[in-house]
């Protein structure tokens, strides 16, 4: 059973004791012109959330995680060469509204959160981004997505940003969030170049793992662009800097599960080039 | 200023009340030029540096045409820019970047960044944080990769990227740094402890000049702790050796008593057996050295032997001898 998952849940009465990560993929969600199909999207998010809490029905697993009078804030990430995409976005608003959330109580930003009237009194948060190797914290990943959610992100960085995960204990955002998105489409898996980009090296992996426990999920997405730097580069090359915030996560923060043995990790879709 | 004002308290305490207030305004005067001499010289730096960029970029190349319009970001708003990979031109004296965008009707876009990174030594440090390859030919070195050029010169760091790689843009990229590169001033120096580093046995283009702690780890992860005090004060090299996998580093410190601080909190934390030796070995095959010299610490890491570690140390304390950076009884 996922942890995280909260109160109102009343599935959740027996301990728990790993943390449940849907990897969905699809061949369809990523075109040969790089144009992300929203329809393929939508269908992997609604697999992903129903293996997440054995449903049969999306908007049955939405209702999960939220109540209609919630406040809901999906914190995005609009970084310009590998965004979460709208697609991602409007999958998940749709499946919102669908178990009950109006329209006007839904918010989706990035670098904008602090003073967004929805992000301020959101009651919960949805937390998506795509995992892409990262110039100072080894990879970008759902931890880091909540810097933002700080007026001061340097504040982070020290110790190739060993303290990300103390970011979720923010009031802003303690608590509040359901459910992570890691999008998986084309990730950048080795950065080069003045931006740390170079279309070079990403590839169409057309997945998004999902999760209530932003550490495992984030662990997966680790453990894949491991495997495939080594599949590419034909040797262990380890990402530099080392993304030990994923572990201290963990271990210092408490912030949920980085031991793979801690991780139920359910692959829908194509099992060729899964590489986990 | 501190000067001034005590002068001045001196001259008050002699004169009547009508020369007092003659004293206070000329007082008043000379304070106020002064404060407007010391902005304007910061003003005219800024605007020097945005100008000798300006001028090196031209308004047209091979059919691509500038935008008439462009953008900088500071320390601060580098982030708002690049986002996190900003701290890697902060962790240098990066002043600022300006971003030209050009443009042709059959496209690709392309863009030129020129960061002023302060200093020459600064801006190749940057230039080899990260490069994997280096060319000759165009400023003090060149990394092509793709649709993108980098280079350094002097104290700047230059990339032209093109957002797609056609054979038109690619020729279009190299005019385009070519031209820049004419167009800046000359070329700076490598800095001098790169140079000084021993050659022989050296992993080709595997030095990397930085300064504070985080880029050590980012390129051999050392400690989370920052066990050899750098800071934006120290200057620093590493770079790759062979046989196997091996590293040297050598860090030189503001003084002599940091450099020795420096050494003997690193034999503390993360050497204690070598505090007598100088070397051990720390796994199968790896072997750690570290000494300091006058305001020099030099470490060994991952050498294949004892014999190695030794060897490379020996090689670094002569080229510091023969540049007269220390002397042969500082030995």
């Amino acid at each position: 059973m996922a942890i995280g998952l909260p109160a109102i849940a009343p599935e959740v009465t027996e301990e728990v004791t790993k943390s449940r990560v849907v990897l969905v993929r699809d061949k369809d969600a990523v075109a040969a012109d790089g144009k992300i199909n929203g329809e393929v999207v939508q269908r992997m998010l609604d697999q992903a959330v129903m293996a997440l809490f054995d449903k049969k029905d999306p908007v049955e697993c939405f209702k999960i995680l939220v109540k209609p009078d919630d406040i809901v804030g999906v914190k995005s990430n609009e970084w310009a060469p590998l965004p979460t995409t709208t697609q991602v976005e409007q999958a998940i608003k749709k499946r919102l509204m669908g178990a009950g959330v109006p329209e006007e109580n839904i918010g989706i930003a990035d670098r904008g959160v602090l003073g967004h009237p929805i992000f301020e009194k959101a009651t919960v948060l949805i937390n998506a981004r795509p995992m892409r190797t990262h110039a100072w914290s080894g990879v970008g990943s759902l931890i880091k997505n909540y810097i933002m959610f700080d007026p001061n992100p340097p504040n982070y960085h020290d110790n190739a940003c060993a303290p990300l995960g103390s970011l979720w204990e923010l009031p802003i955002v303690k608590g509040k969030t359901r459910l992570n998105v890691l999008v998986l489409f084309t990730p950048l898996f080795h950065g080069v170049g003045p931006h740390h980009f170079d279309k070079t090296y990403t590839w169409t992996y057309g997945g998004l793992a999902v999760g209530a426990d932003p550490v495992a999920v984030d662990s997966v997405g680790l453990r894949l662009f491991q495997a495939k730097r080594r599949e590419y580069f034909g040797e262990d090359k380890p990402i530099k800097p080392a993304a030990h915030h994923i572990a201290f996560a963990d271990t210092r923060y408490h912030l949920g599960n980085s031991d793979p043995a801690k991780i139920e990790l359910i692959k829908l879709g194509s099992e060729e080039g899964v590489l986990i | 200023m501190k000067i001034l004002m005590g002068t001045c308290d001196h001259v008050l305490y002699h004169l009547n009340t009508r020369s007092l207030v003659r004293a206070a305004g000329v007082l008043a005067a000379v304070t106020a030029f002064m404060l407007s001499f010391m902005l304007s010289c910061a003003g005219e730096e800024g605007n020097k540096m945005t100008t000798l960029a300006a001028r090196a970029v031209p308004g047209e190349v091979l059919g691509w045409k500038a935008s008439d319009t462009t953008e900088t970001y500071d320390r601060e708003s580098i982030f708002d820019y690049i986002d996190g990979a900003g701290e890697v031109y902060r962790s240098y004296d990066f002043r600022e970047v300006t971003v030209w965008r050009f443009t042709r009707p059959a496209g690709p876009d392309i863009t030129v960044e020129i960061f002023d990174m302060g200093t020459p030594d600064d801006a190749y440090g940057v230039f080899s944080y990260a490069r994997e390859s280096e060319e000759s030919g165009i400023g003090g070195g060149f990394e092509q990769r793709g649709g993108v050029i980098c280079f350094w010169q002097n104290r700047y760091y230059v990339c032209v990227a093109a957002d797609e790689t056609t054979e038109d843009s690619r020729a279009a990229v190299m005019a385009l740094a070519r031209t820049i590169a004419e167009r800046l001033p000359s070329l700076g120096a490598v800095p001098h402890l790169v140079r000084l580093m021993p050659r022989e046995g050296m992993v080709e283009h595997t030095e990397r000049f930085f300064h504070i702690h985080p880029s050590l780890n980012y390129h051999y992860f050392l400690a989370e702790q920052n066990v050899l005090n750098l800071s934006e004060n120290t200057d620093a090299v590493l770079a790759a050796y062979q046989p196997g996998t091996t590293y040297l580093l050598c860090i030189e410190y503001p003084s002599a008593p940091e450099a020795r601080e420096a050494h003997g909190g690193f034999i503390d934390n993360y050497l204690p057996e070598a505090a007598e030796t100088g070397a051990t070995k720390v796994a199968a095959d790896k072997w750690v050295s570290a000494l300091t010299l006058d305001r020099y610490v030099i470490v060994v890491l991952d050498a294949v032997s004892h014999e190695r570690a030794t060897a490379l140390v020996n090689s670094m304390k002569k080229s510091l001898v023969e540049a007269k950076m220390v002397t042969e009884d500082q030995l």
